[in-house]
């Protein structure tokens, strides 16, 4: 379980970004947290992969603080993939996704190329393990950015607008990718792409101004927000 | 994949230590009691290549007797003649027999033996002028050829100030200029211009009479009055025993005939003496060239972060070396470091000379790699948990090395170019035997020609490399990422 308690996060020219956040994410779900850009929503996302260190509260991982966590107990247990990917342009597919789990997790070469063709296979883009990021089209790179992320098994994945590259067809397919996946990986998604929430979420919260103004099940949200 | 990369990094090591072995192999072997003396070995018949190849001259035979009084081996040093008093104070060598005029701006620095011949300053001209042209005074705003540092470029400026002095680096070069129409005369000694001039069949004759006499004799550091006193003992013995002028009558009265001059160089000769200089010019290179690399490298990563204390002291030592003459620089580490307990050879010298110049152009070329490399892509390598020197081996270097291997191979180019700028301090590279063949032969844009080839054989495939390497991160697209 990963619970937030009472974060607070400042930019560093002192404004306020983050105010009295509290929220947990049970595991088995698909979160979204939605809201307009600059609401502060990303910014909670890097609290939570200690890419930002919070001014107050706590984020807790099975109920210890991640800041405690080693950087490799915490890579494992959360990944994220940011809004623009960042594919490593000089690596094929394949490579892309073995670096990790050979340098961190120890695999050798054989067994991390396996899991990762398993996992390109189970996102349906297994013909592209020999390409390079610059050839392959947005929401191929879009689902090589998320199996990049799972090779390394996380409990949680943190996704930052991940619809924003896509159309409305390739939008409804990834939708359905992550509810077979779900079992396995509890996903947080930031999105200011209601549609897609509403098809794909468990649950979320609505952020405004820093502070959850709303919770619960996504249809909720949408009534309470008069859409 | 694993194992080869760590292959490919013992093989770095191994060149490495390799070129190591061979910095020491440069190393003098020790201060044995040698004679050290400097010469051009570009001055005939002072000094000069026999066609075999040979130092031979008026110069070397002094050197040789005098060594042999003093009882002591003889090392003979060849270095330019812009140089070899500057190397003589560096400690580089105890004397310089090479024809040195003694006058009263060098004794303010060296201490000078007896003279050992007396040099006269001779107008030369254009046999096809030598009707209208009597003497210097003739030459009235026109342009007369000197070599650079010779004190024949004193005189005339001070005692002729209306007529033009054109300064050159080699006799050859005024031989060349006096063809091409660009001077109406030179000023030469006059042993040496008659002797240079039947030797390369030029159609110049002497104009006038002697301009002045000077004393041609031996300049000893003022530190040590001991070795002076010996070598004007040995001197004045050799003049008394009619030794000096055996060799004097043997270069001057007998042309040197019988001494391997006449048939000009050989062939065989030619190609040892190129491929010994080129071989020498490549050493230097890629020895700078490696070693620039490596130290470019974190140098480049300090002038990235920006984050050290090593910071400003780095960036300003950079922009200094780049802002400063490449020349400058080997002329102070060559003749400075020994004045700070630290005795290089040549090839040391100009090895540590270029490799921190090299190193400073690279790591302004990698940092502007390293600069456009995504800041993302650091952050995306930490999302997956890999620690900052794996993202930097990973993932930032060898993006940011595709990025700068364009202009990095534009470095190795110049800098290969650079090696001809060596030869100042006395390194036999490709373009100083060059010039000790036109020496002896004239033919000035023959031996040139070669050299200019021998260096695009090695910078062509460089340079299409190149282009290759770029069109390749082109097709693969991240140029510019």
């Amino acid at each position: 379980m990963l619970e937030i308690k009472n974060v607070r996060y400042l930019y560093p020219d002192g404004t306020r970004a983050l105010e009295d956040i509290s929220i947990n994410f049970p595991r088995e779900h698909i979160l979204a947290l939605l809201g307009r850009s600059g609401s502060g929503k990303t910014t909670l996302l890097k609290c939570i992969g200690r890419f930002l260190k919070v001014e107050r509260g706590k984020i807790l991982l099975g109920g210890r603080s991640v800041y405690d966590l080693s950087e490799i107990d915490l890579r494992r247990s959360i990944g994220i993939v940011f809004q623009d990917l960042y594919l490593f342009p000089h690596l094929r597919v394949i490579d892309n996704m073995t670096l990790a789990p050979r340098l961190v997790m120890g695999e050798d070469s054989k067994q991390a190329k396996d899991t990762a063709m398993v996992t390109l296979k189970k996102l349906g883009i297994d013909d592209i393990w020999d390409k390079y990021p610059s050839q392959i089209s947005g929401g191929q790179a879009q689902r090589v950015a998320i199996a990049r992320a799972l090779v390394l098994r996380p409990k949680y994945l943190l996704l930052d607008e991940p619809t924003s590259a896509l159309d409305v067809d390739t939008t409804d397919e990834f939708g359905r990718w992550l509810v077979r996946l779900k079992e396995e990986t509890t996903f947080i998604i930031v999105s200011h792409d209601v549609l897609f929430c509403e098809k794909t979420a468990t649950s979320g919260a609505l952020i405004e101004e820093g502070r959850i103004v709303s919770r619960g099940s996504i249809d909720n949200i949408l009534k309470k927000t008069k859409r | 994949m694993k194992a080869k990369k760590v292959n490919l990094f013992f093989k770095i090591v191994l060149i490495f230590t390799g070129f190591l072995a061979l910095w020491n192999t440069c190393l003098y072997a020790g201060k044995s009691q040698k004679l050290r003396v400097a010469l051009t070995g570009k001055f005939p018949p002072f000094s000069f290549y026999s066609g075999k190849g040979r130092l031979i001259g008026f110069d070397v035979d002094v050197s040789k007797a005098i060594a042999r009084k003093l009882n002591r081996d003889l090392e003979i040093v060849t270095t330019e003649w812009d140089g070899i008093l500057a190397g003589l104070l560096a400690g580089k060598y105890d004397a310089i027999i090479g024809s040195m005029a003694k006058t009263p701006q060098r004794e303010e620095v060296v201490n000078f033996s007896i003279p050992y011949y007396i040099s006269g300053a001779q107008l030369f001209i254009h046999e096809d002028n030598k009707d209208e042209i009597e003497n210097i005074d003739a030459l009235r705003g026109k342009r007369i050829g000197v070599g650079l540092g010779e004190t024949y470029e004193h005189y005339l400026r001070k005692n002729y100030p209306d007529i033009q002095v054109v300064t050159y680096k080699s006799t050859v070069d005024i031989f060349q200029d006096m063809l091409n129409g660009r001077i109406d005369g030179f000023v030469t000694d006059k042993l040496v211009g008659l002797y240079q001039i039947e030797k390369g069949r030029m159609p110049f004759v002497t104009a006038g009479k002697l301009l002045y006499e000077e004393s041609i004799a031996i300049p000893v550091v003022q530190e040590r009055p001991q070795l002076l006193k010996k070598i004007n003992k040995a001197l004045a013995e050799m003049k008394r025993k009619g030794e000096l002028a055996a060799i004097y009558k043997k270069w001057f009265e007998e042309k040197g005939k019988d001494f391997e001059t006449a048939a000009g160089i050989e062939t065989k000769i030619i190609v040892k003496k190129l491929g010994k200089g080129f071989a020498i010019t490549l050493l230097v290179a890629f020895s700078a060239l490696l070693m620039g690399f490596v130290l470019a490298i974190p140098s480049a990563v300090i002038l990235n972060n920006k984050a050290f204390f090593i910071y400003y002291p780095l960036r300003s030592f950079n922009d200094f070396i780049r802002g400063t003459p490449l020349l400058i620089q080997l002329f102070f580490v060559y003749f400075g470091a020994p004045q700070v307990g630290v005795m290089l050879t040549p090839i040391q010298a100009a090895i540590l000379t270029l490799t921190v110049n090299s190193s400073a152009y690279m790591s302004e070329v990698i940092r502007s790699g390293l600069m456009s490399v995504d800041c993302g892509q650091i952050l995306a390598a930490k999302a997956l948990g890999l620690s900052r020197l794996q993202s930097f081996r990973y993932i930032i270097w060898p993006q940011a090395f595709r990025i700068a291997l364009p202009p990095l191979m534009n470095s190795v180019v110049a800098l290969m170019k650079d090696t001809a700028l060596i030869a100042v301090i006395s390194v036999g590279e490709v373009i100083r035997e060059a010039q000790s063949i036109i020496s002896v032969t004239y033919n000035p844009m023959k031996y040139y020609f070669i050299v200019a080839v021998m260096f695009f054989i090695f910078t062509f495939p460089l340079m299409k490399l190149a282009g290759r390497i770029e069109k390749k991160i082109k097709e693969k697209g991240f140029a510019n990422a």
